[in-house]
């Protein structure tokens, strides 16, 4: 006998995201490295962004933590922790210091 | 989202299956990637409407939260349809309703939750008249197996998770391992067993019934059965949570729930201790040398005050007291236990919904 079942999974929220245009070519620029607080991300991720900018001609302009721009918390302090979302400020300066960040997630 | 918080009206989608058998149900679950793992009720219409029934008044589209990663809306009609799946009674889903609502709750991060290596998974805690009316166990077995309140509550909480918060192992739950609580985690608070008053009562929320929600590991288990000196019995329970295994040892704003039986409840009541003295005991004991957590971790997660320990102060298993979380479950027996958090969360109690 056909039955009928209800989705168990539901509606989104929201809409579908849409993500940032592809940055066109890699020439050149500023490059951030945004530290997710996992160990050794920070070695990790510099050590990338630097081998990426010998290839393209740019610098490293930035390594910054999750928190850095608070002034109430240091290396592996709570703001820093791979746990917790990356302070809004710290993503504004971002934005406006370098034209391409490394960052991580997981460890 | 419309203006009073609900979903605009959305038909909620159907699928139609040839059989109700537990194997087309199965062959359904498995092509979408959905389901625990386990047989479920199929959540026909007529079912979700029976679990709906218990709520009357409540709009079906309103939503109780928004689940990360996927984003899903958490209405009370998905949420209902998990209930059926999972073989929920109708009475008990103003329970899981309400456990969906703390999982919202921005201080529980549930995006974190999801998204750890750590096998953390939201536990359940039942506390008040819900209790008794509803059917949960709160005495011997608390934890499971057995009682389908409990049982079946902490199943509907996890098929919410993995359907509308879409937290399937690997792209939705990045848990390593997992752990067996991930499947259902549901106890309740044995209030008439209890000196104290109950548990939801001493964190502020002044209702009849309450459900708290507190992301951590499964319990670790203490025993005492000889001491009748409470301090005795709870160098146990601070032995158990001074260990560098958890998550607690190098975030120090992780809490602590403590799940004492009755019996050990009993004696700290016959030696003039409320809840908090518990509590201030562990804070207390549940120690370890500064230096011995510098030398285990390289990223110390910790309150300032602690950062500025010499080597030699004992530092506790958590920054403050109040992190530390004691209720009375179980039944006859001196097992008690604690359960230490995931870490960067923080438990949630709300009232029961009507």
């Amino acid at each position: 006998m056909t039955i009928l079942i209800q989705d168990p999974a539901g509606p989104l929220a929201v809409g579908g995201v849409q993500l940032a245009p592809a940055v066109p070519a890699l020439v050149s620029g500023k490059i951030g490295v945004l530290d997710n607080g996992k160990p050794n991300a920070r070695l990790l991720l510099t050590k990338a962004a630097e081998g990426l900018a010998t290839r393209i001609g740019g610098e490293v302009a930035s390594v910054i933590g999750k928190s850095d721009r608070s002034g109430k918390s240091g290396r592996g302090a709570p703001g820093n922790n791979a746990a917790t979302a990356c302070e809004s400020q710290v993503l504004e300066g971002l934005s406006k210091e370098v034209r391409i960040v490394l960052t991580g997630s997981a460890d | 989202m419309g203006e009073n918080g609900s979903m605009e009206a959305e038909m909620h989608e159907l699928h139609s299956l040839d059989s109700e058998s537990p194997e087309a149900l199965y062959a359904f679950l498995a092509e979408r990637e959905w389901g625990d793992g386990l047989p479920v009720v199929a959540p026909t219409e007529a079912r979700v409407e029976a679990m709906l029934g218990g709520n009357a008044g409540l709009g079906p589209d309103e939503v109780l939260a928004v689940l990360p990663p996927r984003g899903g809306a958490a209405t009370r009609r998905a949420v209902a349809v998990n209930a059926v799946m999972a073989g929920c009674p109708p009475q008990v889903f103003p329970v899981v309703a309400t456990a969906v609502r703390a999982l919202g709750e921005q201080r529980l991060n549930l995006r974190g939750v999801n998204a750890t290596t750590h096998p953390v998974a939201p536990l359940v805690i039942v506390h008040g008249d819900a209790v008794a009316d509803l059917g949960f166990n709160a005495e011997v077995g608390a934890f499971g197996p057995g009682n389908r309140a409990n049982a079946t509550v902490g199943r509907a909480v996890r098929l919410v998770l993995l359907h509308v918060a879409g937290a399937r192992p690997g792209p939705g739950d990045a848990a390593t391992q997992g752990q067996p609580s991930k499947y259902a985690y549901c106890t309740a608070e044995n209030q008439a067993a209890s000196p104290w008053e109950p548990y939801h009562h001493s964190v502020g929320v002044d209702a009849p019934s309450a459900v708290t929600v507190h992301c951590g590991e499964n319990p670790h288990n203490f025993h005492d059965m000889e001491s009748d000196d409470i301090g005795r019995i709870l160098d146990k329970a601070a032995s158990a949570m001074a260990t560098f295994g958890v998550n607690n040892a190098c975030i120090s704003g992780g809490e602590w729930f403590v799940g004492l039986c009755p019996e050990h409840a009993a004696t700290a009541d016959r030696a003039g201790w409320g809840r908090d003295d518990v509590a201030s005991y562990l804070f207390a004991h549940a120690r370890r040398p500064a230096r011995e957590f510098r030398r285990q971790f390289d990223l110390l997660a910790w309150a300032p005050w602690m950062n500025d320990a010499a080597d030699d102060e004992l530092l506790p298993m958590t920054e403050e007291v109040g992190n530390i979380r004691v209720f009375v479950t179980g039944g006859a027996g001196k097992h008690s236990c604690v359960i230490p958090s995931w870490g960067m969360t923080r438990s949630v109690t709300l009232p029961l919904e009507p």
